[in-house]
């Protein structure tokens, strides 16, 4: 008895030490962005606040360093992205999952490998290619790329997500007189609404991190992404102004961890798409 | 398939579908474009790609001139280049070992159902959502030299101050550390979710038999969830092996190139050096590696189960 209290004693401090592990550098960082420049130095930090310097800070951030813009500029081109690649994404899988053409196996590997692609192995081209037709620094000249880059994941996850809706309905459908397209519409979408839901998020997290690509494609400070726009703050500032950058870097995780407490558990469900159901 | 057979006295409308050209004109309007964008903004810049890392391209003329395999011969006797090379091995192979170990030990953990150990798992997923500039520069302050609060903890245990991003000795280890932080998470999430899908009447029967908790982790447990982990294993080593942000957000590749990967080492030939032949021929030796990783992912993992209905 007193042996199984230990046990389950030893297994809330692990559990503790790993909430601690996954959480103390988001604190830490929280801290510094609340500290005055110089406090930043104490160690270990106190907590001792005050409201001006922590307001001061992240006015700075928000107007000075102009955050709010990349905030605006993050979510057009993530919301603009996953809806393309969602709409090119989605019929395709649905032809992988439904249609039987030679090579068909094939062709889905195909497709999926280039979610592994190097994004540096293509960023000089697609670079020079934006360049051409004179999109540089404008949010077309990311959606263009990002697109491309989100479909290989799209379309994974929608295979395995009309892999489980029965056979059944389409022939019931088809015998109804539905056409092919027709049935992907009016009867399929609302079928796979959580299968769109877990591309979409996973497109979104993969865009809104986006840093390589945009890089090249974006010099002006007006079009920067929140990634870009956090390291051009990051590294010309960091070593002088922690507060600051801390303050960048807390601005950078709060969307995504609202966003991951939506949508945590289709994260999961995503995640694990593809290899275990 | 299920169309021709389906009804054959339905009439015009059911007969047309089953026509061989209808079918092939749905697959072109549900495949096409799909298809088109990829050839346009993915396929044509790796053939881009392939061209260029035979030519060199010159700034102040902006032209490219062919130069054979110029490129790739320099690259290859670059001792700068193998050593990149062996940091970027390093990285992917210790990162993704540590990351499957602690990943799949956390699932065994979260299988035996602790109260609160849901809110802890929701943590778990927030390290791999944020974006890794941004984790770099956390763990930049984490580690700083002067009032990181690591360093501070590691004194008062009575460690001496380590440098943990300023020795290159010990840079790569923290590369890789912090990787691990990031990411062990990924693998735990895939373990997890296949250790619950796992029948639970073997475990039941096993404990019956007297079995410990050991033996039965080592000879049921274990086996049955090693596809999940090598799945896990695959798919984070090519993410490892082309890893470039991280790197970018916590050490630039110093230092002296102690942290450099081959991802980095063709940013800064490209982006900042503007040796874009160069820069080519790196990234496609990556590409090679990448493929043959991507050719043992699709081993490991069936894309299309057939007949899942």
């Amino acid at each position: 008895m007193t042996l199984r209290f230990a046990g389950r004693t030893i297994s809330y401090v692990v559990l503790l030490l790993i909430a601690a592990v996954a959480l103390a550098p988001f604190l830490v960082l929280l801290i510094i962005s609340f500290k005055a420049r110089i406090d930043v130095l104490e160690v270990p930090p106190t907590l001792h606040f005050d409201w001006s310097t922590i307001s001061e800070n992240y006015r700075i951030v928000m107007h000075d360093d102009g955050f709010i813009t990349y905030i605006k500029n993050s979510l057009i081109v993530t919301f603009a992205s996953t809806a393309l690649a969602l709409a090119i994404g989605v019929p395709a899988a649905y032809a992988f999952s439904r249609l039987e053409f030679r090579g068909r196996d094939n062709w889905a590997s195909t497709i999926l490998s280039f979610r592994f692609m190097p994004p540096v192995a293509v960023a000089i081209p697609i670079f020079l290619m934006i360049q051409y037709i004179g999109l540089t620094d404008s949010y077309l000249g990311l959606i263009l790329p990002y697109i491309a880059f989100s479909l290989p994941l799209v379309v994974w996850i929608m295979i395995g997500f009309f892999d489980e809706i029965p056979r059944e309905i389409d022939d019931a459908a088809m015998v109804d007189g539905c056409t092919r397209v027709g049935l992907l519409f009016r009867v399929m979408l609302p079928l796979v609404r959580p299968g769109i839901l877990v591309s979409a998020i996973f497109g979104q997290i993969f865009i809104w991190n986006e840093f390589l690509v945009g890089l090249y494609i974006i010099n002006s400070q007006d079009r920067g992404t929140i990634p870009i726009g956090a390291s051009s703050l990051l590294t010309t500032e960091s070593p002088v102004d922690w507060n600051i950058a801390a303050a960048v870097g807390i601005l950078t995780v709060i969307p995504m961890l609202i966003f991951s407490l939506l949508v945590q558990r289709w994260i999961v469900r995503g995640i694990t798409a593809g290899t275990v159901r | 398939m299920t169309s021709a057979t389906a009804a054959p006295r339905r009439g015009a409308r059911e007969k047309r579908l089953a026509s061989p050209t209808q079918r092939r004109g749905e697959a072109f309007f549900l495949l096409g474009p799909c298809v088109l964008y990829l050839v346009v903004f993915s396929i044509y810049p790796l053939v881009v790609s392939l061209i260029r890392s035979f030519e060199d391209y010159d700034t102040r003329k902006n032209s490219w001139r062919w130069i054979g395999t110029d490129n790739y011969s320099q690259l290859f006797s670059s001792s700068d280049f193998w050593s990149i090379v062996e940091h970027t091995l390093v990285f992917s192979v210790a990162g993704v070992f540590i990351q499957v170990t602690l990943g799949t030990a956390l699932a065994l953990f979260f299988n035996q159902r602790l109260r609160g150990s849901a809110i802890v798992r929701g943590l778990l997923i927030l390290p791999m959502l944020i974006t890794p500039v941004v984790v770099g520069l956390m763990w930049r302050a984490l580690l700083n030299p002067e009032w990181g609060l690591v360093n501070w903890v590691f004194i008062k245990l009575g460690f001496h101050n380590i440098g943990w991003l300023s020795d290159p000795g010990t840079a790569l280890r923290t590369l890789i550390m912090v990787d691990v932080w990031q990411w062990t998470p990924f693998v735990f999430v895939i373990v997890y979710a296949r250790l619950q899908a796992l029948p639970q009447d073997v475990f039941e029967a096993s404990a019956v038999d007297g079995a410990n908790w050991w033996r039965r982790t080592r000879y049921i447990t274990l086996p049955l969830l090693l596809p999940a982990i090598l799945f896990a294993a695959v798919f984070r080593g090519i993410d490892a092996f082309r890893t470039f942000d991280l790197v970018f957000g916590l050490t630039n590749g110093g230092p002296v190139q102690a942290t450099s990967t081959l991802s980095y080492e063709a940013f800064q030939n490209g982006f900042k050096y503007q040796h874009y032949g160069y820069a080519s021929a790196i990234s496609y030796v990556m590409l090679i590696v990448a493929a043959i990783g991507v050719t043992v992912l699709f081993k490991v993992v069936n894309v299309r189960r057939e007949d899942v209905s």
